[in-house]
């Protein structure tokens, strides 16, 4: 992204082609596969994302001010559309979600965040909130009590939480 | 047209870009705003003797709430120009101005007795205050407004009613130079009321405006 601002083509085509992919599986999701309005979502995405780059400020992270664009661009279609009118806010992870190949960046992210936990913990928290048992599967996966097990992974969000409000600030 | 295409349009249009900065046009656009308003003001209802007034403590303890919820509505402003921008913490910059003017108004009312609730809350201008600061606020937020539109927000009412919020402030600190009001409690309901219409008109508004 920075190298497009500065003026470099060929790497901001790069980026732009790259978020397409992105965009392409995320609007997909939203609206469904067959939906002709996918490419229009896309194709505005990323015309927003070209015309805005000014407004991007370098300190930030990129994937947040894209998925901002993005949602707003999607918000924008269902007004003029008038078909659903909610977008939950905390959705940032799902723009780079399982079924799209490319993922790397989100993943990577999750991961480090995820070892800053305890072994025993960290393996509760996959279980319950990425592969998705139960929590009495999971509670017996890690030979734990079920109540023990629900109080771990809220801890464990806890704090992940308020380490990443940390970063954020 | 195919997505790719686009992509090698965009591509090729790359000029180099410059960062905008948000708090310096968003600066300019107050200041404008409030010079405007300066303007209007004189105009339509004068101003007060300025040269005794910045002597009473009555004139700084307005003054200070209200530019107190200006800057909170410029920080709030300057956050959600950007795609993603979230309002964070500045909100406590609002409650806690209107926590200290709500004290300093029940101190007043406290020593005053029961009587002299009245005139605390009323004094000679409440029908027309809040009417006042609405309108003087108008210039102000259309200044915000023209630079949101050049930046890109996601959030428009919310946006809208920051811009609202900082114009209130910006009104209601020009009508300061005019409006011979001395009581905490007036200050607290009637500029508070003002401002409060401000901004939710400006998140009105705002979601309209604001779209691009």
């Amino acid at each position: 992204m920075v190298a497009g601002l500065d003026g470099d083509g060929a790497a901001h085509g790069q980026l732009l082609a790259a978020l397409g992919g992105y965009l392409r599986a995320h609007f997909r999701r939203k609206l469904g596969a067959g939906s002709a309005d996918v490419e229009d979502l896309v194709q505005e995405t990323l015309i927003a994302i070209h015309v805005k780059r000014a407004v991007y400020d370098r300190a930030q992270p990129f994937t947040p001010w894209a998925y901002a664009i993005a949602r707003y661009k999607l918000l924008d279609h269902y007004r003029r559309t008038g078909a659903r009118r909610q977008v939950p806010l905390d959705e940032v992870g799902d723009l780079f979600a399982e079924e799209n190949p490319e993922e790397g960046a989100v993943r990577r992210d999750v991961d480090k965040l995820l070892s800053r936990l305890p072994a025993r913990q960290q393996r509760l928290m996959r279980d319950v909130k990425l592969a998705g048992f139960s929590m009495e599967e999971a509670a017996e996966r890690s030979g734990m009590s079920v109540s023990a097990a629900k109080v771990s992974v809220h801890r464990g969000m806890k704090r992940l939480e308020s380490e990443v409000g940390d970063e954020d600030r | 047209m195919k997505t790719a295409d686009l992509i090698s349009a965009l591509a090729a249009d790359t000029a180099p870009v410059k960062p905008v900065r948000v708090t310096t046009r968003l600066a300019a656009a107050c200041l404008a705003g409030a010079l405007a308003t300066g303007v209007v003001l004189t105009a339509w209802l004068g101003l007060r003797p300025l040269g005794e007034a910045v002597q009473t403590s009555a004139f700084w303890m307005k003054a200070g709430y209200t530019l107190a919820l200006a800057l909170a509505g410029f920080l709030l402003v300057s956050r959600l120009a950007r795609p993603g921008g979230r309002p964070g913490r500045v909100l406590t910059i609002v409650l806690l101005a209107v926590a200290v003017m709500a004290g300093l108004s029940a101190i007043e009312l406290m020593r005053a007795g029961p009587g002299a609730m009245r005139p605390l809350m009323m004094g000679q201008s409440a029908s027309v205050c809040s009417l006042r600061i609405l309108a003087l606020s108008i210039p102000a937020y259309f200044g915000a407004i023209f630079v949101l539109r050049r930046l890109a927000p996601t959030r428009l009412a919310l946006t809208g009613a920051a811009a609202g919020l900082l114009a209130g402030g910006v009104g209601a600190s020009v009508y300061g130079l005019y409006c011979g009001e001395t009581a905490a409690t007036f200050v607290v309901i009637w500029y508070t009321l003002g401002i409060t219409a401000s901004t939710a008109l400006g998140a009105l508004i705002g979601s309209r405006l604001l779209r691009w």
